[in-house]
């Protein structure tokens, strides 16, 4: 790992093993794998039952639900290191292990934890989160999808845009107003009479993920189906808090892969009898992109920290998921421009991966909604809504 | 069937090793579990599947721990550790070790086919010679039944089957199998599986017979040969007749 200011010697033993497993995962089976996938625009399915026998979804949650109980320093990793090899495979482990069985860990019933953690935490069952409408994903409460009682069942009616693998999941979890306009989490099996989930094509970014809608057409669930926990638009941004708190590791494995490989090309590259990295512009690049890093990590590091000592807030989740994963795709840029030419084949990781970082800019809050939400919590002002 | 496994902890492929003061200085390099120690590790699982009577053990310094633990966390069920940094030829090291398998009674011993940092295949066959038992070197298949085992090992020219009687010393050679990867569930067990410390003075060894004097790192120079490529047929015979008599690699 680049690890310039040694914070891996911080870590306890097990965190460190865990560490290096997902490591040589990621190398083994990832990277020699995943520009293919990316080229193909797939994802493997068996890649989340891999995932799953190794322990690496969801592995916070406690054993007693299939989890591991580790610590949120060793999911970080995880994360890192999973975006190493592509954002697109560490979004499927975020969403599963945030976004899917957070929620039903956090918010839902004893029998809802016993039937689907372990199902979910063994990649059994492949799980997606539904809360972005197709307009005005960065304003979640103006959702418009709707849960109406019926008896003792609730009817679901509206569509959800941008969700990640919901063309390929067993279980969704979505977010619905019910009649009192409260919002409120559902887990929806993905066969359930009127739900449908068309893939989204032609994306340029995250391309070894597989994102779609999900229309929901009076789809009957029983009352069994409600996150009995959850209420109101705190309850899924709680979720993306996990969520965010994995990108702000995950990006920074993604600028580990560009750097690397731009130090070893720039080193290699010759121009005018010299090589590309003995020049004082390219080292510039360079410098940048390593201090970045390593402020980064440090940020990182510390949000553990605080994560697992209960002292964690969400603007700190936000702050360093907004920084990382910018200087990532800054980091993405520059490593591009320092290929030439071969920067825009993805015979190289680089184009790949500062396309993938678009995306993951974008989602889980943008980088300007993140500005407003740190400039909400250092002022008092709020700017965003 | 009780199984023994010797790891040793050694630079990782990537490590960048430095020389200090004339030896090898591992302060700051990445170490890991010798890759030819772990295919003993697996094998012993795929025996034992449950990790049952299954003990890693290794003599080296206090880093050896984390090739301990990654033993562990694949699944051996305990671990000796005989903790001492000293250089420690390989008949010391055998002498000790016998001493072990005197008091655990495995009825095989797992052993590295060759070392990933010293290059040393003498480790078995010293064991083998300490305990006087049989050994079945570079081993690339395994069947067990009841005390019978078969065995194919390379030799120079290919391969050759053997049929012996436990207990054993094998020592392993890659395609033996595929070790796997420790899960997180299994590194989370490993902490609290046990692990005995002992010394050198608990096998009564003061130190090795062998004084390392002096270490240095090889450049290897690139041979910046270029072949012209005009005739590929040429060219590729040519390359053949390099690889195979010069560089000696096919
Ligand atoms: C590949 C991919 C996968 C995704 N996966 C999921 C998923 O699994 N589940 C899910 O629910 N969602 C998912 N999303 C949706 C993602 O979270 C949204 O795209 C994101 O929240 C932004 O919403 P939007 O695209 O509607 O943009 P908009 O909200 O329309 O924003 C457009 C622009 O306006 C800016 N803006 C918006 N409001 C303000 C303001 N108040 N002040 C200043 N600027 C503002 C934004 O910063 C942005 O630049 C995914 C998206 C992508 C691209």
């Amino acid at each position: 790992m680049f690890d310039y200011f040694k914070i891996l010697e911080n870590l306890k033993p097990e965190e460190r093993d865990i560490h290096t497993m997902v490591r040589e995962f990621v190398d083994a089976e990832i990277i020699p794998q995943v520009g293919d996938w990316w080229d193909e625009g797939t994802l493997p399915r068996n890649l989340t039952t891999k995932m799953g026998e190794l322990g690496i979804l969801g592995p916070t949650t406690p054993e007693e639900y299939g989890g591991s109980g580790v610590s949120s320093t060793a999911y970080g990793l995880i994360c890192y290191e999973l975006e190493r090899g592509d954002s697109g495979i560490r979004s499927t482990a975020s969403v599963q292990g945030s976004l899917v069985m957070y929620p039903i860990y956090a918010y839902g019933s004893e029998e809802q934890k016993k039937k689907y953690l372990p199902e979910l935490a063994a990649g059994r069952m492949v799980g997606c989160f539904g809360l972005t409408e197709s307009d005005g994903g960065s304003d979640p409460g103006a959702m418009r999808t709707r849960a109406t009682k019926d008896g003792t069942d609730y009817v679901l009616n509206g569509s959800k845009m941008w969700i990640t693998n919901s063309p390929i999941a067993d279980i969704a979890v979505v977010w619905a107003k019910d009649d009192d306009g409260i919002i409120r989490g559902f887990i929806v099996p993905t066969d359930t009479r009127g739900f449908s989930a068309p893939k989204i094509k032609n994306k340029m970014s995250l391309r070894a993920s597989v994102t779609g809608e999900i229309v929901l057409e009076d789809v009957r669930v029983p009352a069994s189906s409600l996150l009995p926990g959850s209420k109101g638009l705190k309850s899924p941004l709680g979720c993306l808090t996990q969520a965010r708190y994995g990108i702000a590791w995950g990006a920074l494995g993604a600028l580990e892969s560009v750097l690397s490989t731009t130090l070893e090309y720039t080193k290699s590259r010759t121009t005018f009898g010299k090589p590309i990295a003995g020049r004082q512009l390219v080292q510039h690049k360079l410098v940048t992109m390593a201090t970045q890093h390593s402020l980064g990590l440090m940020m990182a590091y510390h949000l553990g920290q605080n994560k697992d000592a209960g002292t964690m807030n969400y603007a700190q989740v936000s702050m360093a998921k907004r920084n990382n994963v910018r200087v990532a795709l800054e980091g993405a840029r520059m490593a591009r421009e320092l290929h030439g030419g071969n920067g825009i084949t993805t015979e190289y990781p680089i184009i790949r991966h500062m396309l993938n970082l678009e995306t993951v800019d974008t989602y889980e809050g943008t980088h300007d909604i993140h500005t407003l939400i740190v400039g909400r919590d250092l002022t008092g002002l709020n700017a965003l809504e | 069937m009780k199984i023994l496994c010797l790891i040793r902890q050694v630079p990782d492929a990537e490590a960048r090793v430095k020389a200090k003061n004339g030896l090898v200085d591992l302060e700051g390099a990445t170490l890991a579990l010798d890759g030819m120690d772990e295919y003993g590790v697996e094998q012993a699982l795929r025996i034992n599947t449950d990790g049952a009577n299954t003990v890693a053990v290794a003599l080296g310094g206090a880093r050896f721990e984390d090739a301990i633990r990654r033993a562990l966390a694949m699944g051996l069920e305990r671990a000796i550790h005989v903790e001492s940094s000293e250089h420690l030829d390989v008949v010391t090291q055998a002498k000790i070790l016998a001493k072990i398998v005197q008091e655990e009674q495995p009825d095989l011993v797992f052993c590295g086919g060759q070392h990933a940092d010293s290059d040393s295949q003498a480790l078995g066959a010293a064991l083998a010679e300490a305990l006087n038992w049989n050994q079945i070197t570079w081993t690339t298949a395994l069947e067990i039944e009841n005390s019978s085992v078969k065995a194919t090992h390379d030799v120079d020219d290919g391969k050759e089957q053997l049929e012996l009687e436990l207990p054993l010393v094998i020592t392993t050679q890659q395609g033996l199998n595929e070790p796997r990867y420790p899960t997180l569930p299994n590194i989370m067990k490993a902490k609290k599986k046990e692990i005995r410390k002992a010394s050198l003075a608990d096998y009564g060894v003061a130190g090795g017979k062998v004084r390392v004097v002096k270490q240095e790192i090889q450049d290897k120079q690139r041979l910046n040969k270029l072949i012209d490529g005009k005739d590929p047929t040429a060219a590729a015979e040519e390359l053949i007749k390099l690889l195979h008599v010069e560089a000696k690699v096919i």
